[in-house]
Formats: C-alpha cells, structure tokens, sequence
C-alpha cells in the first residue's frame, strides 16, 4: 500500500510520527469533548423522559444465595405419590411422602413443598411400617414442643406446618438408618371451573424466591438458602435448598386421577406432563403419569372439558356434618351479548428478574406483543418493566398508534431479565393513583410471582388500587398461584396461567375477552327467609366473561330457595336455586371452613386486629382439623426408637430448580467489575492510526 | 524533496485536471474517512467511561457531605437513582472512594456500588462491594496483606479494617456474600487485572477484617 519511494526515509519516517501523534492528539481531545458533551445531553434526556425510576428502595439487587442450606448426604430421599378423586367441581388429594434414610446415621429430614392455594389440609397420617399413626391439629406453637419433646425422646414423630397458603413443610425425626417414614396427608379443594373447562392444578416445587429486605441473622437453626431478612421474616422457611440442574432431577412424584366429571366429558389433556388416559364411562376417566414418575420441577395441570350442553349451569352439593348442612354452590351466568367496547387504559407490568430468565420471559413477551397488538385506537397504554428498580416506557399513558405500539414493541423486545424482584416499585408506578379518566383503566401484570413478600405487596394493591383493576397472568412452569389469585382478588381482576409458549395465543385470548367484555357487577346472595346462613366469600367478586359464582355456606336447614343475582351493562340477572335439590358430596365442611380462615385471615389486612383473628382461626381450624398459618398437624410414634447414645442429624430435603429456569441468572453472580472502556480506547486508536496512515499514503503517492 | 513534502496537504488542489477521474482514489478516502470517525467514536466512548466514572466521584464527594450533614439518600445529580452510603479510604496507596448504593452495572459506572441485601459497610456481618477493576478498584491490584482500609460511615464515625486474604474465583461463587462471621468487608472486581475486555468469568476478591488492635469504631479524624 505504501508504494512510494523516497531518497531520505528517515526525515520521512520522522514527519510521518509527528503527523500521527499531532493527529492523534488532535483526534483524542475532538473525541473526548464531543463524547462528554453527547453523553451528557443523552443522559440528561433519558433522565428526565424515557426512564422514571421508581428508586424508592434499593436493596436486594440480586436473589443472593447468602447460606449453603442444609442439604448434606445425610438428606432423605424423598418420593411423592399423589391420587385425585374427582367428583364434579370437588377434588380429594391424598399425597403420600415418603422420606428414605439411605444413610446410616438417625435423620431428621425437613421438605418445603407447595399444595394448591386454596387446599383445605385437613389430615395427616404418619406411615412406620405398616402401622399408620393418626396426628392431632395442635396450635403451631404446641404442636411443635409435642414434635420436640418427642424427638428428643427418641420416638418417631412428624409435623406438618403452613408458611403461606400454597407452601408448606413437613418435618420428620427419628428416622433410623436405611429406614422408610411416611407422611401422608389428605386436601379438599374446590376446582377452578372457566371458560367452559374445569381446570386440577397441583405444584411440586417451591420455586427460589426473591426476598426484598435487608438480612438479619437468625439465632436459630438455618435450614434455607437465605437468611431472614426485616420484611420477610420468615424467609429462611420458604427457601429450601435448591440442587443446581447438573447434580439431576430429584424428587420424583407419580400421579393418578380418578375423573368423575358427573356428565358426559368432551376431552380431557394435560398440557405439561405426558398422561395415559383410559376411558370408564362417558363421565369417568382414570389418568396416570405416562413415564409413571416425573422429578418435582414444575406443576401439574389437568383440563377437562364436558361435552357441548352438558356442562351444568348450576350445582349445589351438600353434606351434613355436626348437625349443620355444609354446601358448595355453583351458579354460571349466560355469557354476555357483545355490548359496545368500552375505551381503555392498559398498563402492562412485566417482570424481568432473573427467575424469568429462559423460557418464562419469552412466554411473557410474546403474551405482552399480542396484548400490545390487540389495543384499539382511542385506547390509552403504557407499559412498566421492573426487576432491582422499575421503569416506566412513557411517563404518562400514551394513545394506541402504530408510532407508539411499534416503539412499545421494541422495547419490550430489548429487555432481559436479570437482577431482582422489587415488585412494590412496579405496582406503585403502575398503581399510582390514575383513574384513566371516562376509560376503564386496567393494569395487567406479567410475572412468575416468586416473592417471599406477598402480604406487604397485598396490602399495597388494596390501597392503592382506586378505580383501577388488576389481571395477573402467571408466566413459567412454577408460578405463585397464592400471589396470582390473591392479588386478582384484591385487584378485582382475573388471574390466568401461561406455562408454555404454544398456549400465549389461547390464554390471551381469553384474558382480552375478560377484559374486553361487560362485567358481571354488584352479586348478592339472597337465602331464603328463616334460613340462617354464614357463606363465603361474603362479598362476592365481579365476574369476569366464563367466570362462574362459586359460594360455600353453612346452614341451618335445606328449604327454600337460594337467589343469586347481579347486574351487567345496566340489565338485571338473577338465578334461583332450590336448597332441597341438592347432591351429596363429602369434605364440603372443611371448603366452607377453609373458605372461612381465608376470610378471617383476610379481615387483617382491613385492620382486624390480628391477635382476635388468630384466637378465631384456632377455634376454626381446630373444630374443622384444619393445617392454617396458626394451626398445624403432629403425629408421635409412642414407641422410642432412637437410642439415647445415638445421634439425629438434621437436615433440609433439596429441591429441583423449576423447569426452565436459569440457576445463575435467579441466584446470582458476583457482581461484574470491569468496563470496555481500555478496549474501546485502544481499538479507537489503532482505528485512528490506521486511517491516518491511509490517508496519509494516498497523499504520498500523488508525489510518486 | 523536503519542499514537495510540505506541501502534501495542499497537494490535492493542485492535482492536474485530467488524472482527477482517475477512479481509485476515492472509495479509499471515504474508507479511511469512516475509519477515523468509527476511530473517534470508539476512543471517545472507552474515554468517556474513564471520564464519567473519575467525574462522577466529584459530585458524589459533595452528596456525601451532604450526608454527613444528615440528609437521607442525598442524590449528587437529580436524576440519579443511586447514593453514596459510605466512604471507603486506602491510606497506604492514597486512594479515597465513595461507595453508592447497589453493585449493578448502572451504579458502578460511578463508583464501587454496595451490594444490596448485605449490611451496609460499617455495619456488622459481610459487607460486599463491588467495582470496575479498570476505574475505581483498579487499586485493588496493589493491596497487600495487612493493608489498612478505612470506612467513614453517616455518622462520621470511622471502622479500621486489615486486608487478611485476596482470590480469584469464579463469579458463581457467590459464598463470599455469606453473613455469619465477624465485621469484614469483601471486594470484588474483576480479574484479570490486564484484560482488555469486560465480561470474563474470573473475579478477583479481597477480603479485610475489622481491626482488632485498633478498638474499631473510632471518631473522626482529620
């Protein structure tokens, strides 16, 4: 490149140095000026107008696994067999844990597992051999000395504990080597009936949880990954050690399912397990795990469908316990005529934690472009990402253009999750006191749920909600369905589950026909006259197009004639059921009872004062042998069998990372410490040099 | 020749008409022309994070006095969505640091950021901190073993630490955020300390203990 000839290359090679360095000089300081100045004015704009940061709170940034937990070898093994009787809209679950001392040591063995968020638990058996040992509902506090006295003593003995409604942990001592101790437990729950289709869910791990606060050492024993911290107080009960993917799925569950759907079923499907299925009549079906075991890493789903017409728009199922009639009512609203569509706000919240990492925040992208897609022009919209800190897209709701949708669109594709979980910022930006104006302002929440906070959270929404409704859509194979229902609760919304990709189109389009369609307002349940009735839930939630009324009452005598009766789009709707046509059906008493400690639980957060609501839930939970936040089951094997000189190793059982999650993206890495900023200087100076010398040869041989 | 050379430059505008279409010479100008804008760029914006980052310290230093003075989460710029919550001081190798609050990356382009969820520097239990090894923490690299480190904390008050050990680890080692223990502060940044790119595996860490000798806890001084 360098073809010139000169007779005196060393004054030559002096000039050209010179040059260089002037011009590099010149270059560096041109560049340093014009990058301070850009850089400055960028920052000052997408300080003030892009991004508005909630930076109220800062603190756990990252989901820190602070503790090893304690899973060592001398952990249980633990299996799970769980069977399902069906009947109607009613589900039985006896779910059987087995825990294997595979060492030679005397174990104690802990598990954290979830059950379904509205379980009724209402027995425990505990299995040594093949005698079966009946527990006692003790409050929490009691059980637990009888649960020490007894392991101290040397004798077998289970507890079974609840830490949030849809989390729970069994305790097992005494646990002699190469020995098998059996937990089995039994739940009443009433099934989730939408759209046509009944829908059993049952979760297998408690997925790691972000827990906002700041760390306090806890005196006691540290069997979770992380310590307390001063608002989530508990934290070191919910996370339970987690086994990175490469040491192998654990935990292995099976699961069978006798379907009674009382009439005749169009189709059955499991969306995220293999099933066989085998067909017993038009109504029943018995289904199992096709691969008979499968590792405890994300939930399980059964959807039923009964065939077109079938499907009762009523059911009233009774049973007679204790002198009292306990019943669960069903009653379905003829679906909406198309009404005029009402002009919207939408406020989307998307979580980009690291435990959306994978699969999880591709499933919500995709549900959010759709959402974005759908908005109609006249409809305002604004969107809010939050992981360690929040951020709004545009500082006010904008109007539905294609300028507008597209810049959302792209936003949403840039994001990445990673970092933590801050999702109080995000409702405060997204609940911020705006009512949309004449629009229906909706805010609809995309996340996987996986907080240790939800109380604090709950009581921010029941705030701050105003005018506004909350829809939560539960993103990933292990999402928080205690957080999703609660919280669409006291947002007055829905809730909906994506697990998979290939279900976004599905699941959101129900979700814009709920949101989209007139809501069924103002219910109220008229029992008859000289009935004494106490129901739950006592105020009855709007309904949402393919939502069912769902009560559960206890009553004096059966007479009469229940009316349910609602208003939507100005038009009057009522339904009248005869109490005497009723269907018998076992465990309605613990769903009343249950359906009562959640509203007694509830009435906390609207200022009941906690130590009453306590003494209330015992008495409750005691009558009714139900496992509450304050109340729990305790068996003791009378027998001693540990000996005196023998010692008990504790420790916590480990637990699979929910599928498709990333294990370094939720628990962290430390933090990065480096820039380009060496690389970009020193690229940027050969680059200077090497035009320079360009330009310079080219200069050169015009004198050749 | 030496008078043909200087005209170099003005070279061009004397160039005879007829060669001027001479098509060569252009696609390289405008290659080399491109070349040195990308250059400019380039340099400017490695330039620009050693600038922002250095700069940034001085508007920090003044948010701290502020909350010395007792102001809460004092900002130093307006839009800023991070704080200083302490001061961090190597005597030995003169370097004098303010630790913002958070150790993500938008924090620790202006100085070493405390990682949240640990105790704030100063308190007791593990306080971790990270930052760039090629802007603020670069000074990491000449610690030694008994190195003194200094934390001024809100109040004013001031914790010796002694430097005890320094590894290198991988970034998913993250039991060094681990809380029981004594006072300690942990440092982390990255490692190699020569690499030319951001984002390798590798981070060096150094560990300093509260200074026994030295009571802890001390008044301000100077």
């Amino acid at each position: 490149m360098l073809s010139m000839q000169t007779k005196n290359p060393g004054a030559n090679a002096r000039i050209v140095a010179f040059d260089l360095i002037a011009f590099v000089a010149l270059a560096a300081a041109i560049a340093l000026s014009a990058a301070v100045v850009l850089t400055a004015v960028v920052l000052l704009l997408a300080g003030r107008a892009e991004a508005s940061p909630a930076g109220e709170e800062k603190q756990g940034a990252l989901l820190l696994r602070t503790m090893e937990g304690k899973a060592s070898a001398s952990a249980p093994l633990l299996s799970t067999d769980v069977s399902f009787r069906v009947s109607g809209m009613v589900a039985r679950a006896r779910v059987v844990q087995t825990f294997h001392n595979a060492s030679a040591d005397w174990v104690e063995g802990v598990y954290v597992f979830p059950l379904p968020e509205n379980a009724a638990v209402d027995r425990l058996q505990m299995r040594v051999g093949e005698r079966l040992i009946e527990s006692e509902i003790r409050e929490r506090g009691a059980a637990r000395q009888v649960f020490d006295q007894a392991r101290a003593s040397g004798q077998r003995t289970a507890l079974m504990d609840q830490e949030r409604p849809n989390i729970f942990t069994t305790r097992v001592a005494n646990i002699g080597p190469q020995e098998l101790i059996a937990v089995e437990l039994e739940y009443q729950q009433s099934l989730r009936y939408d759209n046509g289709r009944y829908s059993l869910r049952f979760p297998m791990v408690v997925g790691p949880r972000y827990l906002p606060g700041n760390l306090r050492v806890s005196a006691t024993e540290q069997l979770g990954w992380s310590l307390n911290t001063d608002q989530v107080l508990d934290a070191a009960r919910i996370t339970p050690p987690v086994l990175r993917p490469e040491a192998g799925p654990v935990n292995p569950v099976s699961i069978r399912v006798e379907l009674d759907a009382g009439v005749p079923i169009a189709q059955v499907a499991s969306p995220y397990h293999r099933v066989d299925i085998r067909s017993l009549s038009p109504s029943k079906r018995q289904i199992e795990l096709a691969a008979g075991a499968v590792p405890a890493n994300k939930d399980f789903e059964l959807i039923w469908e009964p065939q077109g017409g079938s499907a009762p728009q009523v059911a009233w199922f009774t049973e007679h316990k204790d002198g009292r009639h306990y019943g669960l009512l069903m009653v379905l609203p003829p679906a909406a005529a198309p009404g005029t569509r009402l002009a919207r706000e939408v406020v989307f919240v998307l979580d980009t934690s690291g435990s959306m990492a994978g699969a999880s925040i591709r499933q919500a992208k995709d549900a959010l472009e759709l959402a974005l897609a759908r908005l109609a022009p006249g409809d305002r919209f604004n969107v809010i990402e939050f992981n360690s800190t929040a951020q709004t897209l545009f500082a006010d709701a904008q109007p539905v253009n294609p300028r507008n949708v597209r810049r959302a669109a792209d936003w949403v594709q840039s994001l990445q999750a990673r970092g933590g979980t801050e999702m109080a910022a995000a409702l405060r930006l997204a609940l911020d006191g705006s009512d949309g104006g004449t629009r229906v302002r909706q805010v609809v929440f995309l996340t996987d749920g996986a907080v240790g906070n939800e109380d604090a959270l709950f009581r921010l929404i029941r705030e701050r909600l105003g005018d506004t409704r909350l829809f939560t859509i539960g993103i990933g194979s292990a999402p928080n369905s205690h957080f999703m229902s609660k919280a669409a609760q006291l947002g007055r919304g829905t809730f909906t589950y994506i697990g998979r990709i290939d279900e976004v189109q599905s699941k959101m389009g129900e979700l814009f026909a709920k949101l989209e369609s007139p809501v069924l307002k103002g219910l109220e349940v008229h029992w008859p006259q000289g009935v004494r009735a106490q129901a739950w839930p006592a105020r009855i939630p709007d309904l949402y197009a393919g939502e069912p009324v769902v009560i559960a009452a206890a009553l004096e005598q059966l007479e009469g004639e229940v009316r349910v009766s609602g208003m939507r789009d100005a038009k009057p709707w009522e339904a009248r059921v005869p109490l005497a046509l009723n269907g018998s059906g076992a465990g309605m008493g613990s769903l009343w009872a249950r359906g009562k400690v959640e509203a007694l639980i509830d009435s906390i957060r609207e200022g009941a004062p906690e130590a009453e609501v306590r003494t209330q839930v015992i008495e409750l939970a005691t009558a009714h042998r139900l496992v509450t936040k304050y109340t729990s089951f305790v068996a003791v094997d009378r027998t001693p069998a540990r000996p005196s000189d023998a010692q008990l190793k504790l420790a916590a059982v480990p637990t699979n990372l929910p599928e498709g999650w990333e294990y370094d993206k939720v628990f962290g890495e430390l933090p990065q410490g480096a820039t380009d900023s060496r690389y970009a200087m020193l690229t940027g100076v050969l680059m200077l040099l090497f035009a320079f010398s360009m330009l310079l040869a080219q200069r050169r041989r015009s004198f050749a | 020749m030496k008078p043909d050379l200087d005209l170099a430059w003005g070279a061009e505008c004397a160039w005879p008409e007829g060669r001027a279409e001479r098509p060569p010479a252009r696609p390289w100008k405008y290659l080399a022309l491109a070349l040195l804008l990308t250059g400019i760029l380039q340099f400017g914006h490695g330039a620009w994070i050693q600038a922002k980052a250095w700069l940034a310290q001085v508007l920090i230093a003044q948010a701290w006095s502020r909350t010395l003075n007792g102001e809460q989460r004092a900002k130093p710029w307006p839009w800023a969505d991070t704080w200083p919550v302490a001061r961090l001081i190597a005597p030995r190798l003169g370097t004098d640091l303010y630790v913002l609050a958070g150790a993500d990356g938008s924090a620790i382009a202006f100085g070493p950021g405390h990682l949240s969820g640990t105790p704030v520097p100063g308190e007791s239990g593990n306080s971790v901190i990270g930052g760039h090894r090629d802007t603020h923490l670069a000074f990491l690299r000449h610690v030694k073993q008994g190195d003194e480190l200094l934390v001024e904390r809100p109040d004013r008050t001031r914790v010796a630490y002694e430097v005890r050990d320094a590894l290198v680890l991988d970034k998913r080692d993250v039991w060094v955020t681990k809380q029981e223990g004594p006072r300690r502060l942990t440092l982390v940044t990255c490692f190699p300390f020569d690499a030319l790119r951001a984002g390798g595996p590798q981070r060096y860490v150094v560990f300093a203990f509260e200074s026994k000798n030295r009571g802890g806890e001390r008044g301000t001084r100077g």
